[in-house]
């Protein structure tokens, strides 16, 4: 039998994602996401007056990703990913996903402990509203942030 | 074993080509004469020609603190002008990009067309006394030409031609870039903490391509990757012969042997680095422009350009994208690596620390030789009419 969502268990997962990502626990990252999981960053270019694709995975792809990274060179420090959602499809509807839409700002901290801003955009969500607990169906990572430098190789 | 005070700032023992100075990097005075003498003087890649394909279509862009505004006219020609009114120098065009076909000045309303001549002076009366007519105001031109769609301008009106400039710098281009009309499906830019030189150097010195696992995996344990020929052309130029990039020995990736750009055989890498600091790469199906503005001795604005073909169908601009951003865009799993070495070199050079930096490699000028860079400082100190004196 389904289980209704609420408004807690929507708020809950979009920060459980954040927090596994800031730790690099995939695996908990990936039990929030469905099989069929869908990720994308994109940007829109005023200069060359296009949307961008930065960044298109499926799980699996994902799951790659994470497993190259202890061979990348990066950052030394700690991303923090601080998601607001904001809006929240009608849960009482008999669908079989919601959407949702959060503000996010992510700040780096460097290793001596000095912190800025890195990105600010928004995550755009797709989440089960009808399995025992919710999952995310997609994610895409909108950037009004497009100066990155030097980029980041853990999604945001 | 370890060096005393004396042994690490006494230049190393090699010839004078084999190394330069680190105030190369982090002297002002230096900056400020590259800035007069280089950047001003030479030609300079600043957007492709798909970016602005109607007529009115106009970027903006700095370029070594100077506003520019590159724009197609009627006529369908490409014209750059000093972004800048003729009246009292508040910009004209104030986006990023857009589309007019008469620049009008925000401030006092003072009009321009897209040949850059002022069509228009608000209640001209008021300049009849002193004799200024819109003949005497048109806006500053600077010379503009294009190769293979690549727009390039140059801020002194003596210089040579471009054509003169590059040379046969594009050989290894002309088909990828010239036999079906490109276009420019991504742009991203980040300033860096490093010197423009620094940035380029690192598209040109191919021996830290140990330092990328993309890059050991696909392309340096690829048959042939040592064996290429560098090809130094005059100016300061060069571009490698072509490689075969084994995609698929990066964990999850899948070679690339379709979608190929006109000319190129399954997987080929080519490269290009024009002087100063622009550089063309080729990754079989996916095409990157770098090209940087200096701000400061450590503090670079990079620009990132990536190219498919025009109209093409959208699930193969999805493939061509997929491909430039597993290397590049600010996810890719090679550019932000780049970005973090150089910024790394950049800190280990600051005054008190490495005083010398090596290119000394010699490889019989194979890949990763260091001719190319020897080759770029030759250019770049013949630029000097009084070479900076390097301790």
């Amino acid at each position: 039998m389904p289980v209704q969502l609420t408004n807690d268990d929507i708020r809950s997962l979009v920060y459980q994602t954040c927090q596994a990502l800031d730790d690099e626990n995939f695996d908990k990252y990936l039990s929030l996401c469905a099989p069929d999981y869908q990720y994308q960053i994109t940007a829109y270019s005023p200069e060359i007056r296009k949307e961008q694709t930065w960044l298109k995975h499926d799980r699996n792809e994902m799951v790659g990703l994470f497993k190259m990274l202890p061979q990348h060179v990066r950052m030394p420090g700690r991303f923090f990913r601080q998601a607001c959602v904001g809006s929240i499809g009608d849960l009482t509807k008999n669908t079989e996903a919601v959407h949702i839409t959060s503000s996010l700002v992510v700040a780096y901290t460097e290793p001596e402990g000095l912190s800025r801003l890195f990105a600010v955009g928004r995550y755009e969500d797709k989440i089960a509203a009808n399995g025992k607990s919710p999952v995310l169906l997609s994610r895409t990572v909108r950037l009004d942030t497009r100066d990155l430098s030097p980029g980041a190789h853990v999604p945001l | 074993m370890s060096r005393s005070e004396t042994q690490w700032q006494n230049p190393p023992p090699l010839q004078s080509r084999e190394y330069v100075s680190s105030e190369i990097y982090n002297n002002e005075m230096i900056f400020a004469e590259e800035i007069e003498k280089i950047h001003r003087r030479t030609w300079k890649f600043v957007c492709h020609e798909s970016e602005i394909p109607l007529a009115g279509d106009y970027r903006t862009i700095d370029h070594t603190g100077v506003p520019l505004m590159v724009i197609r006219g009627e006529d369908g020609e490409i014209r750059t002008f000093i972004n800048a009114c003729s009246h009292r120098g508040a910009l004209v065009a104030r986006e990023l990009s857009g589309n007019a076909k008469k620049l009008v000045c925000f401030f006092h309303l003072w009009a321009y067309d897209t040949k850059g001549n002022c069509v228009e002076m608000t209640r001209p009366e008021g300049f009849a006394e002193c004799g200024l007519s819109k003949a005497d105001t048109g806006l500053r031109r600077v010379r503009t030409e294009t190769r293979l769609g690549l727009v390039f301008i140059n801020l002194d009106d003596k210089a040579m031609s471009l054509s003169d400039y590059l040379g046969d710098a594009l050989e290894w281009f002309e088909e990828p870039m010239g036999t079906v009309p490109l276009e420019v499906f991504h742009y991203n830019r980040g300033v860096q903490n490093a010197n423009w030189k620094q940035w380029h150097e690192t598209n040109m010195e191919l021996y830290h391509e140990w330092g990328h696992v993309v890059n050991r995996t696909t392309s340096v344990a690829a048959k042939g990757y040592h064996e290429r020929l560098w090809r130094i052309y005059p100016n300061g130029h060069g571009s490698l012969e072509p490689l075969r990039v084994q995609y698929k020995n990066y964990k999850g990736w899948e070679n690339r042997d379709d979608q190929l750009l006109p000319g190129l055989t399954p997987g080929e890498f080519r490269v290009l680095d024009i002087f100063p600091n622009t550089t063309i790469i080729i990754r079989a199906t996916t095409i990157r422009i770098d090209t940087s503005t200096p701000i400061a001795p450590g503090k670079t604005l990079v620009e990132h350009r990536g190219l498919g073909v025009l109209g093409e169908p959208e699930n193969v601009r999805a493939d061509r994208q997929k491909n430039h951003n597993q290397f590049w865009g600010p996810f890719g799993r090679n550019l932000s690596e780049d970005v973090i070495f150089v910024e790394a070199v950049n800190r280990g050079i600051a005054d008190g620390g490495m005083p010398y930096g090596l290119f000394c490699r010699h490889e019989n000028m194979m890949s990763q030789d260091d001719e190319i860079m020897r080759a770029y400082y030759e250019v770049w100190e013949s630029i000097w009419d009084v070479k900076p004196v390097i301790p």
